[in-house]
């Protein structure tokens, strides 16, 4: 949290220096924005919680009948230019979390220094671009989908770090290529009786657009740690090493998007999907199937408790049919079924499931809708 | 009805859906444009998308780029967007909500009409809009007409 103070400070001294300094172009210095989500799921499985993320306390299932937790979500962003070179942002999201409350968090706030248009370095907590919409992953109005495809997103451990990342652009003909790198990072995680601690985190991650086509490629790398919050013990200190790879085509009327994840810790995971859509008029309707892979225990590491292995079976697919209506300016309504198949050993990302109750093989199904807009 | 029948008229119906489409797109004729001043000549849909998208802010000849927009919901903007970007105005809405929101960038300025935005590229040899055919005149030079 240093980092939040020091970002305020910073904002300070760039607002006092910078006042009087022109910007260069008409645009005003501060820009404030926001986004939401208004959702609402109702899964068939009575015996466990369909939750889209591990800091979602209960959900829709054994908890409730229909459940506003998963994509429900208001944010506000603050943006400041307050030299061509030097820029802020801040975002704060309020949704369903940990704390059983919609208690608003600082999703970013970092400061920009841009060298050149095309090369800069930011300061402050910022975003992972691990997956292709990660960084965006809140904004349900940017994607089609009513949320990214639990599989796979579920993999992204964090969603933002709090350190130090760099952004180099260079323009090869008419392909684009934009690379990132997390020069350090850390971040914490808080769940209801454990927290997740990384640090010593880096990572680089290329992006290659060209004409309909965009490529993303990512590596990274971190420490993990999880704190039991009743003990107050930490456990060992764990190496991750994640490799992401996504393609998304959109020639305009359509697309054909896929990624594919790679997980090492004490256990090596994998999770893909593959998705399409055709748009008609002001509607999309969508296709998607995803999967993840249980996690197969890596040698060199202590014999894996009952709760790891608990943690590591949590192989499912899901396929899932939906339509976007862009109904109005700046506003799209959603509806989404999804099918979902819990492998042979496993519970899936199924939350609350009652001790010595095994779903394995079952297949329940989920119906989601969702308003979704910006301002 | 009959099979045969259902199929004859699913295909004039779409016959009429694809007539009702020639219509519509031949309604304005939007060309893209930069100040008679300016040293660009000619410049490909897809070059004129990135930096209407802010992915460049330069020309192929490394000059600065300032592209200038329309307003939202007029005619020419969408038309524009439809036959160069190739993005309806939802899907670009949804395109800048992720950049805005990620921080990385903002849309181009807005001007309100096909005169507005003469005057502004014609003035400004770093300037690049679009605007009715029919609005042209010798500040201005067309570098895609497509």
């Amino acid at each position: 949290m240093a980092i939040g103070y020091y970002f305020f400070a910073l904002i300070g001294i760039f607002a006092c220096v910078t006042n009087a300094e022109a910007t260069g172009t008409d645009q005003p210095m501060f820009t404030f924005g926001g986004f939401g989500s208004l959702g609402v799921s109702h899964s068939s499985m009575r015996l466990g919680d369909y939750t889209l993320d591990s800091t979602i306390p209960k959900g829709a299932g054994l908890s409730e009948d229909w459940s506003t937790g998963n994509d429900s979500r208001i944010a506000g962003h603050l943006a400041a230019q307050f030299t061509p070179k030097v820029s802020a942002v801040l975002q704060v999201v309020s949704e369903y979390n940990a704390g059983n409350s919609y208690q608003p968090e600082v999703e970013w706030a970092n400061v920009k220094y841009a060298f050149t248009p095309d090369a800069y370095i930011r300061v402050g907590r910022i975003a992972l671009p691990t997956f292709l919409d990660s960084d965006n992953r809140d904004v349900g109005y940017s994607y089609v989908w009513i949320h990214p495809p639990i599989e796979l997103y579920r993999q992204l451990a964090i969603a933002h770090s709090d350190g130090v990342d760099a952004m180099y652009r260079v323009d090869i003909g008419e392909v684009g290529n934009t690379i990132k790198a997390i020069i350090y990072g850390e971040n914490t995680i808080e769940r209801a009786t454990s927290k997740s601690i990384s640090k010593d985190m880096w990572g680089i991650f290329d992006t290659i657009e060209y004409g309909p086509t965009t490529t993303h490629v990512g590596y990274q790398k971190r420490l993990s740690a999880s704190e039991n919050l009743q003990t107050g013990v930490t456990g060992a200190w764990v190496r991750n090493s994640d490799l992401s790879v996504g393609v998304n085509y959109d020639p305009g009327n359509w697309f054909a998007m896929s990624e594919w994840i790679q997980r090492k810790s004490t256990t090596n995971i994998t999770a893909m999907y593959v998705s399409g859509g055709y748009r008609v008029k002001k509607f999309t309707p969508y296709l998607t199937y995803s999967q993840n892979s249980q996690g197969s225990f890596l040698p060199g590491f202590p014999p894996p408790s009952s709760n790891s292995i608990l943690l590591a079976n949590r192989a499912q697919s899901t396929v899932s049919l939906g339509v976007r209506w862009d109904f109005m300016k700046n506003t799209d309504l959603k509806l989404q079924y999804d099918q979902v198949k819990l492998s042979d050993n496993s519970n899936g990302f199924l939350a609350n499931v009652p001790t010595n109750v095994n779903l394995y093989g079952t297949t329940f199904h989920v119906i989601s809708a969702v308003v979704d807009f910006v301002f | 009805m009959k099979p045969l029948e259902i199929i004859r008229n699913c295909l004039i119906l779409s016959l009429l859906l694809a007539m009702s489409m020639v219509t519509a797109s031949a309604h304005a004729d939007v060309v893209v444009i930069v100040s008679a001043k300016s040293s660009i000549t000619l410049l490909t849909a897809a070059q004129t998308t990135r930096i209407f998208l802010g992915k460049v802010d330069s020309f192929p000849d490394d000059s600065d780029a300032f592209p200038i927009d329309q307003a939202e919901g007029s005619a020419i903007r969408d038309e524009f967007y439809s036959k160069v970007v190739h993005k309806s105005p939802s899907q670009l809405a949804a395109y800048w909500a992720k950049v805005i929101f990620t921080g990385d960038g903002r849309p181009p300025e807005m001007l309100e009409s096909d005169m507005a935005v003469r005057k502004a590229v014609a003035k400004n040899p770093n300037a690049i809009g679009y605007i009715d055919k029919s609005a042209v005149d010798k500040s201005v030079r067309v570098i895609l007409a497509p």
